[in-house]
This record gives structure tokens, C-alpha cells and sequence, in this order.
């Protein structure tokens, strides 16, 4: 589903982001991307939804490559993924419903249809009776599952969230994790991005890690304190 | 085809949305837009209140032939057949003045008499006057006055031929300048209205930066996102124009009271008329291009920036 061949990318002369990534991501799975800020966590999910195109190597997502998709492909590509971002990126001019529907709203779907299943993403998420509030009502966390339901309103087959529990408390954490972990649940592939130790603690699931930009590790559970346990 | 539609809906209800949300802007901008159309409106309205009062206008032009001094009355007879010859089908009505009948004329009409007892001799040829009937004020028909006379002045005997119909083509020529300036009026003030409009959407794009990155991320195409300023744009040009057409139509009140004192000295009840309904509407489709145009050059210069 998603597959990294020898990826590299250069933002400038002395900004090498990625260096000789390869990896494959199957459909269903549940991925951490792991290592501290600059690692290329960012760099590698942006390409991922073609917002960075490699420098070199190739990025398969979807069959499709990255490095030759033409700009009219990318919003039919992103349609396909749910994004979720550390700040969230909710429009704080409407409510939380109308900021979920907007994923359904760019592909033409009509307005009725897009409420209902805005509001049947915000139930799953246990939003609903915010539904009409706007983001700046809502804690840190809510917002951020606001953007869980966003994400999963266009029923994505792939969901990237980057550093999706930054800034919350442990309980918040939970409930975003429990989110996203009951949409993998249901067979969507899920690659979540993180440097919190607790996230990857709390889970058995695979954990791809980089460090200046290069793939360290990638093994089931957290390899952070067991070394041996990983590949590079 | 639904989903077009519903995307068109969707970006024309946007487009209302930002107008509701900054009316007062949006009032503004309407206004120096339609301070800009109002001119080349008003324009346009004198211009076609008067082309068919111009068009109606019968120039009848006269060609005056005078023979040379000398000319003897048989020489000086001898030209009609041949003007008749000219000035075949141009329903021409021709009268011979012996130069007799001139002096007594001159004589009638100046009250120079004593002036002219003491010259002697008559100073004056034998000549003809020619009217001419059905040439308008048009380019064309002064031209063929032109080329009839032009043969005229060849003819034996013949000292100078005079056409009086300078001011048809003086007219036709005021009209082809003021055609002109209004065009050229109308094409700089068409300009101010795009760049009033490149500038209001330059402002909406950065206000709703965040708004267009967002909806990019979720999938949203290009035109999805430039659909709405585009309707911003044509509304902008619409809206401006109305108003524009309201005020010159409002003008006309005052401007027919005059009118109508000025035309009764003239036996004429000239008044000017709003433009025609078909008009109107060419009218307001050109606002709302312009309005569309600027908003399109806006979109394509600020959005290409946004990744």
C-alpha cells in the first residue's frame, strides 16, 4: 500500500532529510514512526500525500508514484487518506460539523449526505452533541479527535496523523489512540507518528524508527530501549 | 453532471458566504467599481440615444460648378448634358444660374448695390447648382460626393467646383472620435475595474489561506478552490454594474429637462432614452466578465504560491 524505494530527500544544500529510506507498509497495518524532531517523521508522511516529492528514489502510494503523480492526480490521491496533523488545522470560522463535512464537500458529495455521515464520524468519535460548536469551545484533545473525524469522514483507506497526541495529557492521548486504533481495527492502514514513549509503550503494534533522517529500526513493538530487538 | 452542478452550487453559495460576512467591503468595492463602469455607461447611452438621430439625418450635399470667366453661354450650356451624364442615378436635381441672375441674387440678398454699379462688368460666371438626394452622413457616401465632383472639375470650360458637404463628413468624423474615446475610455476604466477586483481577491486569498491549504489537503481540486473567488469576482462586476445602469438611468431624469428646453428651440422633441433591455443586459454580462476576469488573473497570481 505504501512503499518507500531508496528514498532521499535534500530540502537544501545542508538540509538532507531522508537518506535511503526502503520500506513497504501492507494494507490493514498499523505503523509508529518513531525518533525524536528532525528525524524525518514529517518529511516521510508528507511524501506520503504528496506534499514533498523525493529527491531521489521512488514513493509508491496506492500503485501510485509520487515522484511522477501530475499535480491534477494529487487531490484525487489525498481523497484516498485521512491526515491528521499535530495542530490540528481545523477552521475556527464554522462549527466542527461543517469542518468535518469539508472532505466530503470538495468531492461533490451533496450537503445532506455529507451532515449525515459528518455526524455519524463525530458520534464515533463522541462529538456529536458538540456538533455545532466551534473548534476554539473545545479542549486540545477534542480537536484533535475533530480531526480524527475529519480524517475518517471519506472512509480513507490510509490514515497518516502526525505527532497526533503532541500537546495533549495522558487521558487525551488515550482517547485519540483508542480512536485511531479502533479505525485499524476495521482494516485502515494507519501510520502515526511519534516521539512520545508512552504512544509506543501501549503497543505491540510495528514501530518504523529514524534518526537524521535515516531508517534505524523497523520491528514489532518498540525498539527504542532494545536495540537487538530491531532491524535496520 | 451532478456533482458539477452541486460544486458550482456549492461555490456560489461560498461566494454569498464571504459577502455576508464582510457586507460593508463588499458595498465598497461594488461602489468604486461602479463609479468606474458609470462613465463608459453613460457614454454608451449618449452614443445610442443619438446614432439613430445621426443616421436619420439626409445630408442632400450641393455641388456648385462655376465656368470660367471667359466661358461663353454655348460652352456654359454645353456642360449640362454632360453633368446629366455624371450624375446619372444619383437622383441629382440640377439648375443652370446665368450670371445674370447671379449678379440680380447678390444684389437681392447682400444690398450691396451701389458696391457692385461701380464695378462694371459682371464679375460673376455663369454656374450650375446641383442637389444632391439620399446620401446619408456616412464615410462612404461624402467620398462618392467627392468623386463626382472630382469628374465635374474635368469637364471644358469648367473653372472650379465647390462641395458643401464638409459637414457631413465633419460630423461623421466627431462621431468616429467620440466612438473612439469612449473605447478608450472604456478600456482604462475596464482596467480599473480589474485591478479593483485583482485586489479584492488578493485580500480574500490571504484572508482564507489556512481555509484553501486545509481544503488542498482533504482533496480539493484546483478549481474547487478557485471556483468561489471567481464568483466573488463576477458578483463584484455584476452588482457594480447594476448599480452603474441605475445611476446613469437615474441621470437621465435631470438631464432630459434640459434636453427637452434645448430641443423645443429647435422644433424637435428629442429626449434621451435608457438603453434597450438587450443592451442592459450586454451591459452587465461585461461587468460581470470584467469582475470575473479580474478575479481570475487574482486567482492564478496568489494561488500558484499556496502549495
Amino acid at each position: 500500500m505504501i512503499e518507500f524505494q531508496s528514498v532521499s530527500k535534500q530540502y537544501s544544500a545542508d538540509a538532507l532529510a531522508l537518506q535511503d529510506v526502503s520500506l513497504n507498509i501492507g494494507k490493514g497495518e498499523l505503523v509508529y514512526l518513531a525518533g525524536p524532531s528532525g528525524a524525518g517523521k514529517s518529511t516521510l508522511m508528507k511524501m506520503v500525500a504528496a506534499i514533498e516529492r523525493p529527491t531521489s528514489g521512488r514513493v509508491i502510494v496506492n500503485g501510485q508514484d509520487i515522484g511522477r503523480i501530475k499535480k491534477a492526480g494529487v487531490p484525487f490521491l489525498r481523497r484516498n487518506l485521512g491526515l491528521i496533523f499535530q495542530h490540528q488545522r481545523l477552521l475556527n470560522d464554522r462549527s466542527i460539523l461543517a469542518n468535518v463535512m469539508l472532505p466530503l464537500l470538495v468531492t461533490g458529495s451533496p450537503k445532506s449526505q455529507a451532515e449525515g455521515r459528518a455526524r455519524a464520524a463525530l458520534d464515533k468519535v463522541g462529538l456529536l452533541e458538540r456538533a455545532n460548536a466551534l473548534p476554539m469551545e473545545l479542549s486540545g484533545g477534542e480537536q484533535q479527535r475533530v480531526a480524527i473525524a475529519r480524517a475518517i469522514v471519506n472512509r480513507p483507506q490510509i490514515i497518516l496523523a502526525d505527532e497526533p497526541t503532541a500537546n495533549l495529557d495522558r487521558a487525551a492521548a488515550d482517547r485519540v489512540l483508542d480512536a485511531l486504533r479502533a479505525f485499524h481495527s476495521v482494516g485502515v492502514t494507519c501510520v502515526i507518528s511519534t516521539h512520545d514513549d508512552f504512544v509506543l509503550g501501549s503497543s505491540n503494534a510495528r514501530v518504523i524508527r529514524l534518526e537524521h533522517g535515516a531508517l534505524v529500526a523497523d520491528a514489532i513493538g518498540d525498539v527504542a530501549g532494545h536495540p537487538e530487538g530491531g532491524q535496520a | 453532471m451532478n456533482v458539477w452542478f452541486r460544486q458550482h452550487r456549492f461555490a456560489l453559495g461560498a461566494a454569498f458566504g464571504q459577502v455576508r460576512k464582510t457586507p460593508g467591503s463588499f458595498l465598497f468595492n461594488v461602489l468604486v467599481v461602479a463609479v468606474a463602469l458609470a462613465l463608459p455607461f453613460a457614454g454608451v447611452t449618449l452614443l445610442e440615444n443619438v446614432r439613430p438621430l445621426s443616421q436619420q439625418l439626409s445630408v442632400d450635399p450641393e455641388i456648385s460648378l462655376f465656368m470660367k470667366q471667359d466661358a461663353t453661354r454655348e460652352q456654359a450650356q454645353a456642360v449640362d448634358p454632360q453633368l446629366q451624364h455624371i450624375l446619372a442615378g444619383s437622383h441629382a436635381k440640377v439648375s443652370f444660374v446665368p450670371r445674370e441672375q447671379a449678379l440680380d441674387s447678390l444684389r437681392a440678398k447682400s444690398g450691396l448695390t451701389d458696391v457692385l454699379e461701380t464695378l462694371g462688368d459682371n464679375p460673376l460666371p455663369d454656374s450650375y447648382v446641383m442637389k444632391l438626394d439620399g446620401f446619408a452622413n456616412s464615410n462612404a457616401d461624402a467620398a462618392r460626393v467627392d468623386g463626382l465632383a472630382e469628374q465635374m472639375r474635368a469637364l471644358p470650360g469648367v473653372d472650379s467646383v465647390q462641395v458643401d458637404s464638409a459637414w457631413v463628413k465633419r460630423l461623421a468624423a466627431l462621431l468616429n472620435v467620440l466612438r473612439m474615446a469612449l473605447l478608450l475610455l472604456a478600456l482604462t476604466l475596464g482596467v480599473v475595474v480589474i485591478a479593483v477586483v485583482f485586489n479584492t481577491i488578493r485580500l480574500q486569498v490571504l484572508t482564507q489561506r489556512e481555509e484553501i491549504a486545509v481544503s488542498k489537503l482533504l482533496g480539493a481540486t484546483n478549481d474547487f478552490i478557485h471556483r468561489p473567488f471567481y464568483y466573488t469576482g463576477a458578483l463584484l462586476g455584476l452588482c457594480a454594474g447594476a448599480v452603474a445602469l441605475g445611476a446613469v438611468t437615474l441621470a437621465l431624469r435631470p438631464l432630459n429637462t434640459a434636453i427637452a428646453e434645448f430641443a423645443r428651440l429647435y422644433a424637435s422633441e428629442f429626449q434621451l432614452a435608457p438603453l434597450p433591455p438587450l443592451g442592459l443586459v450586454a451591459l452587465l454580462a461585461i461587468s460581470a466578465g470584467l469582475g470575473l476576469a479580474g478575479a481570475m488573473l487574482s486567482v492564478q497570481r496568489h494561488l500558484a504560491r499556496l502549495k
